[in-house]
């Protein structure tokens, strides 16, 4: 059995421990003393250098473990291979699109696509990238060109780091159809009817997307401060738009008036 | 040598909207925007009349599309750096493009740092 040092968090504290890596299971020394099946695991999510790993049961039970980089790609590949979640042998273009910008070296990588409850990973030999599913912004059964073929694919757009990120997912089509359903009934609640908004609130929403502030759209649509604010709280909700930054206008007092004009006379 | 990656761009695009949302992303990544045409023909005389440093090209566009366009714009200078901007899924008209020597291509709807960060690699290349 391979060992690795980590640290788990037990009754609210770090405790440094030896964790046993076996092909099918964690062995967890004391103080926790228990042995985890990947069968088991019912999620997996990743924050930086921390391991969140979901484990069934009556109740679940949840395992914290902080590690090296090195560390946890291994187990996340042992536990995603195995784990109680969708999975599917599929072909995998991520990132294909960042912010709007074609990835020019993206390549097609040959791997497993796996379906937990928080998140869909992409694991391959060389990379296990995972989108959480609170991040997708849109999921689409579409045709894309691969190897001069127009071939059936799922397009998958995320929020990544504040910029939308597109990939692509390849399968047999009847596959793909159970991604596609699974996925949108995963993302159900991030569904809008597509009457919400008119075209001019799309306008904005669109300039918001590509990056431009308050001013910026006022003097693009030539509009006024609350005629803006009125789209903005409509945007908000409705749950697609989230305040950032308040803004404050000022105007000068006397005093201030007096400065600037004190200071024009030196 | 320093390279300047300030550039003078001119922007082709049907649509208003989307000449305004560019104008106002590259204006923020302190680019000069010396012209705009609202269809390709368009775009290959202010081409010509402007000489810019680089052209932001739509694909799908009245009268002529943006790959003529480039290709006009190419015949009078070899060396003319575009970067088409092209809808998702459009995979057909990017390689053509290449083909024809497109130098970039951002994909609508895009981002304002990605934007600008493709347009600085084409003015650096």
């Amino acid at each position: 059995m391979k060992e690795v040092p980590v640290k788990i968090e037990h009754n609210g504290a770090w405790a440094s421990i030896r964790l046993g890596l076996e092909e099918d299971h964690l062995v967890i020394p004391p103080p926790i003393n228990r042995k985890v099946l990947f069968r088991d695991v019912v999620n997996l999510e990743e924050r930086k250098n921390l391991l969140i790993i979901t484990v069934k049961g009556e109740p679940e039970v949840v395992y914290r473990i902080l590690t090296v980089e090195k560390v946890i790609m291994v187990m996340r590949r042992l536990i995603l291979m195995l784990c109680n979640g969708y999975r599917l042998n599929a072909y995998f273009l991520s990132p294909a699109v960042r912010g709007g910008v074609l990835v020019t070296d993206a390549q097609w990588e040959k791997g497993a696509i796996v379906v937990v409850r928080t998140g869909i990973w992409f694991v391959s030999g060389t990379k296990q990238v995972c989108i959480p599913l609170l991040d997708v912004a849109d999921i689409e059964l579409t045709k894309k060109e691969v190897q001069g073929r127009q071939t059936d694919v799922v397009m998958l757009e995320h929020v990544d780091a504040g910029e939308v990120v597109t990939s692509f997912v390849l399968c047999p089509i009847s596959t793909l159809q159970i991604l596609f359903n699974f996925l949108t009934d995963a993302t159900k609640s991030m569904e809008m009817k597509g009457d919400e908004l008119d075209e001019y609130d799309q306008q904005v929403a669109m300039l918001v997307y590509s990056g431009m502030d308050s001013s910026a759209i006022i003097n693009m649509l030539s509009v006024n401060n609350k005629r803006l604010n009125e789209v903005y709280d409509k945007l908000i909700g409705l749950g697609i738009a989230e305040v950032v930054e308040i803004r404050r206008e000022v105007k000068l007092t006397t005093k201030g008036i007096k400065y600037i004009a004190d200071a024009t006379k030196q | 040598m320093i390279r300047c990656l300030m550039g003078r761009i001119l922007i082709v695009d049907d649509t208003l909207f989307m000449r305004t949302l560019l104008k106002n992303i590259l204006f923020s990544g302190g680019h000069t925007i010396v012209g705009e045409a609202a269809d390709g023909e368009e775009g290959i005389a202010k081409y010509r009349e402007l000489k810019p440093d680089l052209v932001t090209m739509d694909v799908v566009m009245p009268k002529m599309n943006g790959i003529e366009s480039l290709k006009g714009i190419r015949q009078f200078d070899p060396a003319a750096k575009v970067v088409m901007c092209t809808a998702v899924g459009q995979e057909q008209m990017v390689k053509l493009a290449i083909k024809t020597g497109a130098r970039g291509y951002i994909v609508k709807p895009f981002q304002a740092p990605k934007v600008l960060e493709e347009v600085k690699n084409v003015l650096a290349s």
